[in-house]
C-alpha cells in the first residue's frame, strides 16, 4: 500500500497541536462495570489518580500505552480499542480472575508498560498494550525486556487472539502453565506496515511523561 | 478513463510496499538532514570540550560517552580539519591504504563521518567497502528458527546451513522460555554440518549473557545500542551498561558485537529531528568507545523505515561503510524482509554482496520465511539457488556454495539423530524417530509433527535449575555415540579458553583455525589485490548441479 | 661507486637490519613480554604459555578429560593472563579501545556469574541510586577491578547529571 503523505502529515500535525493543548480537560465521570455484561459500543476510560499496587493475588493488571483509547482509538489494522480491551477483559473473566486497568505514561515501550502492569498487579502478572496493538504478557520478576508471551507483530493480532491473551494471563495469575497463544508470523507485515507503525508510535511517544506515575483507570463500556 | 498501464503497475509487488515522503522534523530523513549538527571538535587539556556543535555542558549521555571514549584524540583536530570531500576521495583512492584512511577516520566525530558519506555515490560506497572491511575473505551468517521453536528442525536446518557454507548462525525464539533448547539445538546442528561454525541466540540482554556463560552459545550479537538518549533508555540500557556488558562477555571468553541501525530512533519515537544516518554514526561511535570488536548494522529490523524514504537504501550501505571506517567487524544486515518486490530485494543486497563484507547477511534465513522468527529475511531457504547462481554469474564469493540433495538429506538426518541422542542422555523429553524422519526431509515447520510445548518448557526449567552446561552436551553426545559431534562441541569450548576468536571479524575454518582481521587482514589496494577467489573455491562456487555438461550432448 | 664502499654500506645495512630484527623479536615477546599480532593465534603459536583460570596448562586440556569428568565447566574458561595477552595483540594492530575492553574483562573474571549479571542490571537506567553505584565500584575495587570500577563511577556521575538514577 502507498501512504498518502498528506494524511500522515495530518496525523502528526494533529499530535503536535495536541501536545500544545492543555491536558487537563476533565473526562466525564464514569461508573465501573464488569466485563461480563459488556455491551457493544464505545468505551470511556476515566483516570482516577495514581494507581495503587494490588494486594490480592487473583488479579491481572492491564497497562495501556499513553494514547490508548483517547488520542488513538484503533490498532494499526483498524481494530477498535474498545473491542480489543473488551476481549482481553472477557478472556481474564472467563478464568474467574479479576482485572484492573492502569494507564502508563512514563514510557511508550510495550515491554516496560507490561512490566509496570505486572509490578502493580497483586498476582505479579500484567498485560501491556500499545495503541497500535502490540501486546505483551509479563511477570514482575522477569527482566523488563523479557516476557512471558510477546505479540510483536501488531498487524497479525485479531480479536480472538486478544481474548486468548487475556485468558492466558489469567491462567498465569492462577499459577498455571498455559500453552502459549500460537505466535503468528508474516514477513510481509514489515514492508507494508513498518513506516506507518513508526508514525503511530511517534504519535504515542509524544504523550510520554517521564515523571508521571501509572494512573488508575475506570473503564466504562457504553 | 483509467489507464490500463497504470492498472498493471499498481498491481506490481513494489506498489504493495509502504513509502513516506521525507519529514526531517521528526527524523524521517535518511541522511544529510537539515537539522544534523555541523561537524566540530575542540580539545583542551587532553579532553574533548566541544563535539559537533555542543559544548560539554550541553552534552547528553551519548555525547559524553563518545567524547570520553570513542574518538582518537591524537591527530583529531587535524583530521577534522580535512574537507569531507577529500576524505571521501581518500576512501576510494587505491593509492591511499586502508591504514592511512583509518588514521583519519578513527579521529572523526559522528557528524563528520555522516557528512563524508553524503559526498559518496552508491558505487563509491561499494568501492569503500571492498577496501575498508576488516577481514580479507567475506563470509555469511544465517538465521535458523521456526514458528514452533521445534528443536529437531533447528538442528537439521543448522546442519544443512553448515554444508551450504555459513560461518555463523543465529537463532531466536517464538516463546522466550524455549531459548535454551533453541540454542543447544543450533549448536549441535551447526557442529554436525560444518565444524567451527559459531552460534548465537538472540534474547533479552541479561538472558543472552547467561546462556553464553553456560556454554549454550559461542558468541552474541543482539546487544543493541541506539542513537539518542531516550531510545537508549527504552532499550533498557545506557552506553555505560553496554560497555560493562561487553566486558562481561569477553571475561567469559565469548565473542560479541553490538547491533544498531538506521531508523530505530524514528521507529521508537525519539529521533530528535536528526537524520537516520547521523544517529547511526553516533551508535557506531558508542560501539567503538565501548571497546567492542564489531557491529551488526544496516538498519536491521527497522529496514522498513529507511526503505520508505528517498536514498534510504544508500544510507544503509553508508552506515555499513562507517562501521568499517571505524575498524569494526561489519555484519551487514541484509536480513530482514522490507519489500514485496524481488527486484528491490536484490538491489538492496548488491552493495554488500558484490563488495564483500565480513558477514554479508546477518541472517540469511536458513528456513522458508514463514518460519523466520526475525519476522522474515531478505533472503530465505527458497532463494538458495538464486544466491548461488548470482555468485556464479558475477564471480563473487558470497560465502555459500551449491550442494547435492543426498548430502543435505544425510546431514539433516545425522543432526536430528545426534540431538535425539543428546536429549535422551540429558533426560529431556524424547525426540521420536518420527520427528527425526520428518526433520530429515522437511522444508519447514509445516512438515513437522507437533511437540508437547508444556512438557518441553517444564524440562527446560528443570534443566536450567540443574545447571547443565556445554560440558554436559559434550558428555551426552559422546555417550549417545556421536563422539565426532561431541569433539566439535568440545573444540568450540576449548577456543573460549584461548580467546583468539574474540578478535575483530573472526571466523573458524573446519579445523578450528581462526581467521580474523589480525592474521588475515584485508589488504585490498586495487585490481588483483585483496581477497582473490582461489581456483578450488571457484570450482565449488561455479559447479552447480543443474548445469548441462557439453560432453553429454 | 667504489666497490668496497658499496660492500661496506651493504654490510652496515644488513647489520642494522639484523639489529632491528633482533630487537623486534625481543620486543615481540622475549624481553618486555609484549605479545603482538605475530604471536597470533595464541592457541597455535603460544599454546604452551596459556593456562585455564584453574591453573591447568592449555595443552593439557583434552576431549577425553572432559568426557571422563576430569575437567569441568570451571576449567573451560579464559584466564586473566590470556586476556591480557589478547589485549596486547589488539594494541599491536592499533585497536586500543578493544584492548581496553579486554583488560576490563580480565578484571571481571574473578566476579561470579550471578553477581556479574546483577551488576550489569544495576547499571541499567533507573535501577540504582548514586550510592548503590558507588558501592558497586568499591566492591569491584575489592576484586582489583580498577578499570571497571572507574567506569561504574563515571556512570554514577553521568546518570546523576542526566536523571537516570533510581526514582524514589
Amino acid at each position: 500500500m502507498t501512504f498518502d503523505a498528506n494524511m500522515l502529515r495530518g496525523i502528526i500535525e494533529e499530535v503536535l497541536k495536541e501536545m500544545n493543548l492543555d491536558d487537563s480537560s476533565t473526562e466525564p465521570a464514569a461508573q465501573s462495570v464488569t466485563a461480563s455484561s459488556l455491551p457493544n459500543g464505545k468505551m470511556q476510560l476515566t483516570e482516577q489518580g495514581v494507581a495503587q499496587r494490588g494486594i490480592t493475588t487473583d488479579e491481572v493488571v492491564i497497562g495501556l500505552a499513553p494514547a490508548f483509547g483517547r488520542e488513538q482509538t484503533k490498532t494499526i489494522v483498524d481494530l477498535a480499542h474498545d473491542q480489543v480491551l473488551r476481549e482481553i477483559i472477557a478472556g481474564i473473566e472467563e478464568e474467574g480472575i479479576k482485572w484492573r486497568v492502569i494507564k502508563v505514561y512514563r514510557t511508550s515501550d510495550v515491554s516496560f508498560i507490561a512490566h509496570d502492569a505486572a509490578e502493580y498487579s497483586g498476582s505479579g502478572i500484567g498485560i501491556g498494550i500499545q495503541s497500535k496493538g502490540t501486546t505483551v504478557i509479563h511477570q514482575k520478576d522477569l527482566p523488563p525486556l523479557s516476557n512471558l508471551e510477546l505479540f510483536s507483530q501488531a498487524p497479525l493480532i485479531d480479536l480472538e487472539t486478544y481474548r486468548q491473551i487475556g485468558k492466558n494471563a489469567a491462567k498465569y495469575a492462577k499459577g498455571e502453565a498455559p500453552t502459549p497463544v500460537p505466535v503468528r508470523n508474516d514477513q510481509m507485515a514489515r514492508p507494508t506496515y513498518q513506516a506507518l507503525s513508526a508514525l503511530l508510535h511517534i504519535k504515542e511517544t509524544q504523550l510520554v511523561d517521564n515523571n508521571k506515575k501509572p494512573q488508575a483507570v475506570v473503564v466504562n463500556f457504553q | 478513463m483509467k489507464s490500463k498501464r497504470f492498472e498493471v503497475l499498481a498491481a506490481r509487488p513494489v506498489n504493495q510496499d509502504g513509502y513516506v515522503k521525507e519529514w526531517p522534523e521528526v527524523g524521517l530523513v535518511a541522511m544529510d538532514g537539515p537539522n544534523d549538527p555541523k561537524p566540530s571538535i575542540k580539545i583542551e587539556n587532553g579532553r574533548i570540550t566541544e563535539l559537533d556543535g555542543k559544548t560539554r555542558e550541553q552534552f547528553d549521555m551519548l555525547d559524553t560517552f563518545i567524547a570520553d571514549h570513542a574518538i582518537r584524540l591524537d591527530g583529531a583536530e587535524r583530521a577534522m580539519a580535512i574537507d569531507s570531500l577529500d576524505i571521501a576521495r581518500m576512501i576510494v583512492d587505491i593509492n591511499v591504504t586502508r591504514k592511512q584512511v583509518l588514521d583519519v577516520t578513527l579521529c572523526l566525530t559522528p557528524a563528520k563521518l555522516s557528512e563524508v558519506m553524503s559526498k559518496m555515490t552508491i558505487v563509491e560506497i561499494m568501492m569503500g567497502m571492498t577496501k575498508m572491511r576488516a577481514r580479507e575473505q567475506p563470509a555469511n551468517q544465517c538465521h535458523v528458527t521456526n514458528v514452533r521453536d521445534n528443536p529437531v528442525q533447528i538442528a537439521a536446518d543448522a546442519a544443512e546451513a553448515g554444508i551450504r557454507g555459513f560461518a555463523e548462525m543465529e537463532t531466536t525464539v517464538g516463546i522466550a522460555r524455549y531459548a535454551p533448547f533453541n540454542a543447544m539445538s543450533l549448536m549441535v546442528g551447526a557442529q554436525v554440518g560444518r565444524p567451527g561454525v559459531m552460534t548465537q541466540c538472540a534474547l533479552e540482554e541479561a538472558t543472552e549473557l547467561e546462556l553464553g556463560m553456560r556454554g549454550f552459545t559461542t558468541y552474541a550479537e543482539t546487544i543493541s545500542v541506539y542513537g539518542t538518549e531516550p531510545v537508549f533508555m527504552d532499550g533498557d540500557d545506557t552506553p555505560y551498561s553496554k560497555a560493562f556488558l561487553a566486558s562481561c562477555y569477553a571475561s567469559r571468553g565469548l565473542k560479541m558485537r553490538f547491533t544498531s541501525g538506521t531508523g530505530s530512533e524514528v521507529q521508537m519515537g525519539y529521533a530528535e529531528g536528526k537524520s537516520m544516518l547521523y544517529l547511526e554514526a553516533r551508535c557506531l561511535a558508542v560501539t567503538k568507545g565501548a571497546g567492542v570488536q564489531g557491529t551488526q548494522n544496516g538498519s536491521v529490523s527497522c529496514v522498513g523505515v529507511p526503505a520508505a524514504v528517498p536514498s534510504g537504501i544508500r544510507a544503509i550501505a553508508a552506515e555499513n561503510l562507517i562501521s568499517m571506517l571505524l575498524d569494526l567487524e561489519s555484519t551487514t544486515s541484509n536480513d530482514q524482509t522490507f519489500t514485496h518486490s524481488d527486484l528491490r530485494r536484490v538491489a538492496r543486497s548488491v552493495p554488500q554482496f558484490f563488495s564483500g563484507t565480513d558477514y554479508i547477511c546477518s541472517g540469511y534465513s536458513a528456513t522458508p520465511n514463514y518460519d523466520n522468527m526475525f519476522a522474515g529475511s531478505n533472503w530465505d531457504a527458497e532463494d538458495y539457488d538464486d544466491w548461488n547462481i548470482i555468485q556464479r554469474d558475477m564471480k563473487v564469493d558470497g560465502g555459500l556454495q551449491p550442494v547435492q540433495e543426498e548430502d543435505v538429506i544425510k546431514i539433516r538426518n545425522k543432526a536430528a539423530r545426534a540431538l535425539q541422542g543428546m536429549f535422551r542422555e540429558l533426560g529431556l523429553p524424547a525426540i521420536t524417530d518420527e520427528e527425526v524422519e520428518a526433520a530429515t526431509y522437511a522444508n519447514g515447520s509445516k512438515d513437522m509433527p507437533e511437540r508437547n510445548v508444556n512438557e518441553d518448557l517444564k524440562a527446560i526449567e528443570d534443566m536450567m535449575a540443574r545447571k547443565v552446561t556445554g560440558v554436559d552436551f559434550v558428555k551426552a553426545l559422546d555417550k549417545a555415540g556421536f563422539s565426532d559431534v561431541a569433539q566439535n562441541v568440545y573444540a568450540m569450548l576449548r577456543q573460549k579458553v584461548a580467546g583468539d576468536y574474540l578478535h575483530t571479524a573472526s571466523i573458524f575454518d573446519e579445523q578450528f583455525h581462526v581467521m580474523s582481521a589480525v592474521n588475515t587482514p584485508n589488504d585490498y589496494h586495487g585490481p588483483m589485490t585483496g581477497y582473490q577467489i582461489s581456483e578450488e573455491r571457484w570450482k565449488q562456487i561455479s559447479d552447480i548441479p543443474n548445469a548441462i555438461r557439453p560432453e553429454d550432448i | 661507486m667504489d666497490q668496497e664502499l658499496l660492500m661496506k654500506q651493504i654490510v652496515e645495512q644488513v647489520m642494522k637490519a639484523m639489529q632491528n630484527d633482533s630487537t623486534e623479536t625481543k620486543s615481540s615477546y622475549a624481553s618486555n613480554g609484549k605479545v603482538t599480532a605475530d604471536n597470533y593465534p595464541l592457541s597455535e603459536k603460544m599454546a604452551d604459555k596459556l593456562k585455564t583460570p584453574t591453573g591447568k596448562p592449555f595443552n593439557s586440556i583434552s576431549y577425553d578429560k572432559v568426557v571422563k569428568g576430569e575437567l569441568g565447566p570451571e576449567d573451560m574458561r579464559i584466564a586473566p593472563e590470556t586476556l591480557e595477552m589478547q589485549a596486547q595483540v589488539a594494541e599491536s594492530v592499533g585497536r586500543e579501545a578493544f584492548a581496553g575492553n579486554l583488560r576490563r574483562a580480565a578484571e571481571l573474571i574473578a566476579v561470579p556469574d550471578d553477581r556479574l549479571l546483577e551488576i550489569y542490571n544495576a547499571l541499567r537506567p533507573y535501577r540504582s541510586s548514586k550510592q548503590d553505584l558507588l558501592d558497586i565500584a568499591n566492591e569491584l575495587d575489592g576484586y582489583k577491578a580498577a578499570v571497571s570500577a572507574a567506569l561504574v563511577r563515571e556512570a554514577a556521575e553521568v546518570y546523576e547529571k542526566r536523571g537516570r538514577l533510581k526514582k524514589d
